[in-house]
């Protein structure tokens, strides 16, 4: 499988690592074209920056 | 005061877990068990720690979830490597305000250690409330740990007055806890830094 690109970290500049994703069904509720049908919400994606320690959480990618 | 743990020291950055008092009801003696935690947890070389009121706590209470944050405490859970809840047991559940509070992040939650320190009046010592909690911790993001703390009969555990720890026993207990508890916030801190999802 082809590695994923890194996001940078918006504190710091930093390399994040793309650690764990969960469904939203809230944010589904708030924003029905964010919802993936085969999940029925949001698939959300958490990265974490090892240097600064910040989270980011963004839509899913794939 | 003494160090406990000395293995636990970390080479880079200092673990933080702080302590989160989840009751703001007059007369609590879950306040004593939060000192003594809080205590116990500074005394752990390589952590660092800060103690969360919920009394002290200006959520709004005509909103819920994310849309109440409040920038300092979601700072620090953001900072966190693992939380310590301490809450006592009101009917058989948790205080409806430790919820509230809690609901106010998610990202910030994400694959960090909890521990959950139960307090009571009876004999039981929080049982109900820590397995209350548990499934409350797993959406949230959170990682428990397989060690908890109870205080039953809270009244004769500590001096009413002082705050005093009354039952020696208590202190080799909390280890055990906080043992664990290190344990996960090194495992989980490492995995959200280097463990990527492929």
């Amino acid at each position: 499988m082809a590695e994923r690109k890194k996001l940078k970290c918006p504190g710091c500049g930093g390399e994040m690592n793309f650690h764990a994703e969960k469904v939203d069904y809230s944010q589904a509720l708030a924003d029905p074209e964010s919802m993936d049908p085969e999940f029925g919400g949001a698939l959300e994606e958490f990265h974490t920056c090892p240097r600064c320690k910040l989270t980011v959480e963004r839509p899913a990618t794939d | 005061m003494d160090s406990m743990n000395s293995s636990t020291r970390l080479p880079g950055k200092p673990l933080f877990i702080p302590v989160i008092l989840g009751t703001p009801r007059r007369g609590r003696r879950s306040e004593h068990v939060a000192d003594f935690v809080l205590s116990r947890v500074a005394a752990i070389s390589g952590v660092e720690t800060e103690l969360f009121d919920v009394r002290r706590m200006a959520f709004s209470t005509n909103d819920a979830g994310e849309q109440i944050r409040d920038a300092a405490f979601s700072a620090a859970m953001m900072r966190a490597d693992a939380l310590v809840l301490v809450a006592p047991e009101y009917n058989h559940g948790y205080p409806g305000i430790l919820k509230h509070v809690l609901d106010s992040n998610l990202k910030e939650y994400i694959h960090k250690a909890v521990g959950i320190v139960g307090v009571s009046a009876g004999p039981w010592g929080g049982t109900r409330v820590i397995e209350n909690l548990l499934p409350v911790m797993r959406e949230l993001g959170l990682v428990t740990i397989f060690w908890d703390g109870n205080f039953p009969n809270v009244q004769k555990t500590f001096d009413k007055d002082t705050g005093a720890l009354l039952e020696p026993a208590y202190v080799r207990r909390l280890e055990k806890f906080t043992n664990e508890l290190v344990w996960m916030a090194k495992v989980l801190r490492y995995g959200r830094e280097n463990v990527a999802i492929e």
